[in-house]
């Protein structure tokens, strides 16, 4: 069964953040090898974000880090990452020397599509497990896991659903900003939003176009300006990116023209509050980072210690947020990937800021 | 008639009135290809967005005079504002303080290239290259991955934007158009009266022979460096200002874009050359380009890109070739001119020998 469990916030009210981690704990094992990892085993951990310096992945890098302490892991944790404009060299540079740094495991946020996937089967080949969270190698070459933070079919339908919710149920015309033009997990996300478009319930919700501002607050600013020269029409700017959703609030909010054309998409709670309080954005989503960094951690400790295969069906415990199942990955078919889900998202709005 | 023509106008000159051809048909073809396209709304945006590009570029262009360059001027950018961003949301001050912390810092930042050009003889691209990356990692390392955000700065830093001086059937002029205008006006001065500024073409012209002379190149090089890390600061505020969402990425890419500008506007990146209509010129043609292609439709946006580098890349190919050839004619007439007025002087007669 597919699993529903993003919450709309106005059911949650004032437990969103108890539920949040109740619903992770609710899935059911399944059988298979696998349980608790010993802790205090040796494991060298590399934390690899798409690029140092953007808030959410630092939150992961928190919840890795208390992993890390909880596991009383006396190896190392090392959060390194290359500069943004590197990022996509700088991470096969990382990934390349990861078995001659001696460490175990790189956890992994992919932004190099394909071309990491040498690297990759490289280091796994010399012992250094790959494991990817956020957003995962397409092919999964090299890969030995993927966390997923959520499903990645389901973010379309939150999407939509935030869309309509702002549109209105007579439906309305919209543009997608996205972060980077090869980023995977903005390219699955959006590709699923036109799925969920494409049925009968959203029908009348139009996409008019996908344009990038490359997670660059400046550029997604200036494209948010030039969707809305281009479409008249146009009545919300979706940016399923933490960079784009806050910039495009701002320059509506620069050129008066929240009244009209409204923004939504995944975004930080404190870096939305005010556009949220002044009706630029009354919905938006996101999960928790600061989680995703602690589960990841988990899945990576309990892979390199031999506590689970990484084969389909393993289960493990993974500390406060619960046991967790690893299953094909049905958002890439035919690559043999593999995923757990931490799920769920959380909707914010009016009744649930979430600061 | 072309003779007569070449003798009077200076070949520097024909290369401003063909880039403002190039310009005016760029926002005519344009023009055909985006609807509204003169709409005041677009026209504001287009001005808006020459602001932070010419501030900057007005900087650069004195560092390229005296043949180096600066590439660090987008990590300034960016470092000053992420540094002045954070300040203002911990402290309350008067606009104008934080405009001139961020002119001090950028200041600072440009006296470290300065010093190492001028005085270490460390080669400018070298040492601005070194620096791009190092101010990027200072501002990544004292981020702590933390982002400055509208919600947390001073509520005048929201209103800055918008705010309009004069508005004329719709078309506004902003304070941040202003500011950039009046830098570029200051900067048309200093290098046409001041001795500072002569002196900055002379040492680009010929550094050995400038030197010679008894020129303080070394001081005027470290200076032009201060003034162009002070102009990047004030851009950095202009910046915070107007994108208010500050991540350590902020500016990224800027100085290409500013570069390009310089060279597209005339000035010679062997220094000696140029002029601020020209960067004015330069900065307005790639800023048109920039901002209508964000807006033609149906392209993707990797030709986007392909596309701008291919149209600088024409700019100055075109440029080179046609000033290449116009230069060579205006040296020619010259010769035949002073041949002449030899032949004059010696009184003809003796010619034959």
């Amino acid at each position: 069964m597919k699993r529903r469990t993003f919450i709309l916030s106005a059911a949650v009210g004032p437990f969103a953040p108890a539920i949040l981690a109740s619903v992770a704990t609710a899935q059911s094992p399944e059988a298979g090898s696998g349980g608790a990892a010993a802790p205090g085993q040796e494991v060298n951990m590399m934390l690899l974000p798409k690029f140092l310096g953007i808030a959410v992945f630092d939150q992961a890098n928190q919840g890795a880090q208390e992993a890390h302490a909880e596991l009383e892991n006396p190896g190392k944790l090392d959060f390194v990452g290359p500069t943004a404009e590197n990022s996509v060299a700088g991470q096969i540079e990382f990934v390349t020397n990861a078995p001659a740094g001696g460490y175990n495991v790189v956890m992994l946020s992919n932004n190099s599509g394909d071309q990491i996937a040498p690297a990759a089967i490289a280091a796994d080949e010399a012992g250094t497990k790959v494991v990817t969270w956020d957003s995962p190698i397409p092919g999964a070459e090299g890969e030995s896991l993927f966390v997923a933070q959520v499903d990645f079919d389901e973010t379309g339908t939150v999407m939509a659903e935030m869309a309509r919710s702002i549109l209105g149920e007579d439906g309305g015309k919209f543009a997608i900003l996205s972060a980077t033009p090869d980023a995977a997990n903005q390219n699955a996300w959006i590709a699923s939003m036109e799925e969920a478009l494409a049925t009968d319930e959203y029908a009348n919700l139009e996409l008019l176009e996908v344009v990038y501002g490359d997670d660059q607050s400046e550029k997604s600013y200036e494209q948010a300006l030039a969707l809305v020269d281009k479409h008249p029409d146009m009545e919300l700017i979706m940016a399923p990116t933490t960079v784009g959703i806050v910039a495009a609030a701002k320059a509506l909010q620069d050129e008066g023209l929240c009244d009209s054309i409204k923004v939504s998409g995944l975004g930080l709670p404190d870096e939305m509050s005010s556009y949220l309080e002044n009706g630029c954005s009354p919905e938006f989503a996101l999960w928790s980072f600061v989680d995703l960094g602690y589960l990841t951690y988990h899945a990576s400790y309990a892979l390199a210690t031999g506590a689970i295969e990484g084969v389909e069906g393993d289960t493990f415990e993974a500390g406060r947020l619960g046991t967790y199942t690893i299953e094909a990955d049905p958002t890439r078919p035919d690559t043999g990937a593999l995923r757990i889900v931490m799920g769920p998202f959380s909707v914010y709005n009016a009744d649930n800021p979430g600061v | 008639m072309t003779d007569r023509l070449l003798r009077h106008i200076r070949p520097e000159q024909f290369r401003e009135l063909i880039l403002l051809v190039v310009t005016i048909g760029a926002l005519l073809f344009f023009w055909t290809q985006i609807p509204n396209y003169f709409d005041p709304r677009s026209i504001n945006r287009l001005t808006v967005g020459l602001a932070i590009p010419l501030v900057v570029a007005i900087g650069q262009m004195m560092v390229v005079l005296t043949r180096n360059i600066d590439l660090s001027v987008s990590s300034t950018v960016g470092l000053t504002a992420y540094v002045v961003g954070t300040f203002l949301t911990r402290n309350e001050v008067s606009p104008w303080v934080a405009a001139v912390m961020a002119m001090l810092l950028g200041c600072a930042l440009g006296a470290i290239n300065g010093l190492l050009v001028a005085y270490g003889g460390v080669p400018a691209i070298i040492t601005t290259l070194g620096t791009l990356a190092i101010y990027r990692v200072v501002l990544v390392e004292i981020s702590g991955a933390k982002t400055v955000t509208t919600g947390d700065l001073p509520g005048w830093i929201g209103s800055l934007p918008s705010k309009t001086l004069v508005t004329v059937r719709d078309y506004d002029l902003r304070l941040m158009v202003a500011i950039a205008l009046i830098v570029t006006i200051a900067g048309y001065l200093v290098l046409r009266f001041l001795p500072f500024g002569r002196r900055l073409y002379a040492i680009g012209s010929n550094p050995d022979a400038a030197r010679m002379a008894g020129l303080p190149a070394r001081r005027d090089v470290f200076c032009a460096f201060v003034i162009c890390g002070g102009l990047a600061g004030l851009a950095g505020f202009m910046y915070l200002v107007r994108f208010g969402n500050i991540t350590v990425t902020a500016a990224q890419g800027l100085e290409l874009q500013v570069v390009a500008a310089v060279v597209v506007g005339g000035a010679s990146i062997l220094g000696g050359q140029g002029t601020i209509f020209g960067v004015l010129l330069g900065v307005m043609l790639i800023e048109i380009l920039q901002q209508s292609l964000l807006r033609w439709s149906g392209l993707s946006e990797f030709v986007k890109d392909a596309i701008l580098g291919l149209l600088i890349l024409i700019a100055i190919t075109v440029d080179a070739v046609v000033l290449g050839r116009l230069r060579e004619a205006w040296v020619n007439t010259r010769r035949r001119d002073r041949a002449a007025a030899r032949l004059v002087m010696e009184g003809g007669a003796d010619g034959a020998d």
